[in-house]
């Protein structure tokens, strides 16, 4: 079993004027070659920071982190080149036309004019976006965009593949599209490193899951693991969902959740 | 070098999407020139004013409004945007140099301005305003403006990695206003005031502006032309070393 991403004692610190704000406060993390892996969290928890220390684009305060076999702070570059992000906002240029964006990618990754024009034309098929792909970005729907930025973090052919909220703001045809791609990816070999909100998503795509709380992971394990633990912790007598999981790990309740959203809507 | 070229080329190709940006660059300098002309050219006649050279005062005023077109520099917005909308961080998680990175966009600068500056002495022939050094005069005064758009736009870039506002970054492109106004904007330094001399002569831009009026007016002053490039080549070089080193530190 290959470790991909591994991360220990992982800190990262924001300092202000006014404050000093600790997001992530000691991550170990292990992610095995080839599995999908979930990281999921509460809004703030330090979900996309760690991502951003892992992919190279935020600095880590204190810790280590190695993808794919490189030292993320020691050889940024290489990291790079091994690794595929797709990040919350699907970080596209909409002045571009989806194939234009595809081919820029593919140059900055060192392939000739040539071989960036077919790599774009095979990704723009493998996500369908064939019909779109001479379209300036500006007129695609979200969907659209998720899946073409989903295919630009592929350009290289990446060993690991960081999605942080793939889904997020899509709707839920979108979100079943976006998921059979994030499956496919992963049969091509790519391990696969997501951050989620949503529970559903987590329980239907990741082999295995660390659940991160106040900038510490609070739970790790396989879905299954987790869900038959807290049953046989708290003496469930249904099957336990991995919502119940989410909520008894970050410390939360069903009533306060539902208050947190009733104040803010009212 | 390949990356930048492919980034360069990125830049050049949203200045041509977006024409109703590339515009004003154009418009506004040219309106100044036609509105400041109008205003001082009865004072300056070009049979009498010596420092004229014997052309017209548009000759005169051209500088300014090809100083001000180099000054807009409208890629910071678009870098902005790219910091928001999350494609910036796309760029930077790739393996492009930081370099590259900084450059890209500045060097698409660099040929807008070529073609911005060549339109405006163009439009400028037919009222009479001619180049006194000639051909290599005029490549001589594309070069130098085009060298200060790249110092500029360089020093709008620099502050939309700092700051990641549009608002912010809009502000500092006025910054360039005062510096213009506090140059010999309508007359020769030694005509101005002693405190607004004094004020021009510390004003970097001021030895810009001489040496583009030295190019259209005078033959070749080395001297003047030579201090104007030195300025736009220590302001480049700075503005450069300032992105790079942003670009780098960027979190």
């Amino acid at each position: 079993m290959v470790v991909t991403v591994e991360a220990e004692q992982l800190v990262k610190t924001f300092e202000s004027r006014a404050e000093t704000v600790e997001a992530v406060r000691g991550v170990d993390l292990q992610v095995t070659s080839g599995e999908i892996f979930g990281f999921l969290g509460p809004n703030g928890a330090g979900k996309s920071t760690t991502v951003r220390m892992l992919t190279t684009l935020t600095t880590i305060t204190s810790g280590r982190a190695r993808v794919a076999g490189v030292d993320v702070t020691a050889d940024p570059d290489e990291t790079r080149r091994r690794i595929g992000v797709a990040l919350q906002e699907a970080g596209l240029d909409p002045r571009q036309t989806g194939r234009e964006l595809l081919t820029l990618q593919a140059r900055l990754f060192g392939s000739s004019r040539s071989a960036a024009l077919e790599r774009a034309g095979e990704l723009l098929e493998l996500v369908d976006l064939v019909d779109a792909g001479d379209r300036l970005i500006r007129g695609y729907s979200g969907g659209m965009k998720r899946r073409l930025d989903l295919a630009s973090a592929l350009v290289h052919e990446p060993e690991v593949l960081f999605l942080d909220e793939p889904t997020t703001g899509l709707d839920p045809v979108s979100r079943l599209v976006v998921w059979e791609e994030v499956r496919r990816i992963n049969e091509l070999g790519t391990t696969v490193f997501l951050t989620t909100q949503y529970l559903e998503e987590a329980d239907q795509l990741c082999d295995r899951l660390a659940i991160i709380d106040g900038g510490l992971i609070v739970q790790e394990g396989t879905p299954a693991q987790l869900k038959a633990d807290l049953k046989l912790r708290r003496g469930i007598d249904g099957e336990p969902t991995l919502d119940d999981v989410f909520l008894d790990v970050t410390g939360r309740t069903r009533e306060r959740v539902a208050g947190e959203v009733q104040e803010v809507h009212g | 070098m390949s990356q930048l070229l492919v980034l360069g080329e990125r830049a050049l190709r949203e200045a041509k999407r977006t024409p109703d940006a590339l515009l004003p660059t154009l418009l506004i300098p040219l309106f100044f020139l036609v509105v400041n002309v109008g205003q001082a050219a009865k004072i300056f006649p070009s049979g009498s004013t010596p420092f004229l050279e014997g052309q017209n005062y548009a000759a005169f005023q051209l500088p300014s409004a090809l100083l001000l077109a180099a000054s807009f520099g409208t890629s910071a917005l678009y870098l902005v945007e790219e910091i928001e909308n999350g494609y910036f961080d796309k760029l930077r998680a790739a393996p492009v140099s930081r370099t590259a990175l900084a450059l890209g966009r500045l060097s698409s600068e660099a040929v807008k301005s070529i073609g911005m500056t060549t339109v405006i002495v163009l439009l400028a022939l037919p009222f009479g305003i001619t180049m006194a050094t000639g051909p290599l005069g005029f490549v001589l005064l594309v070069v130098l403006t085009a060298g200060w758009a790249v110092g500029y736009s360089a020093f709008l870039q620099f502050i939309a990695m700092k700051t990641r506002s549009a608002a912010a970054t809009n502000s500092a492109s006025l910054v360039f206003f005062p510096l213009l106004f506090l140059t010999p904007n309508f007359v020769p330094r030694d005509l101005l005031t002693r405190p607004m001399e004094i004020a021009a002569t510390l004003n970097p831009v001021t030895y810009v502006m001489e040496a583009m009026r030295s190019l259209i007016l005078e033959d070749f002053n080395w001297t003047v032309i030579g201090r104007g490039f030195l300025v736009v080549v220590v302001f480049v070089a700075l503005m450069l070393a300032i992105n790079v080193q942003t670009m780098r530190r960027y979190d």
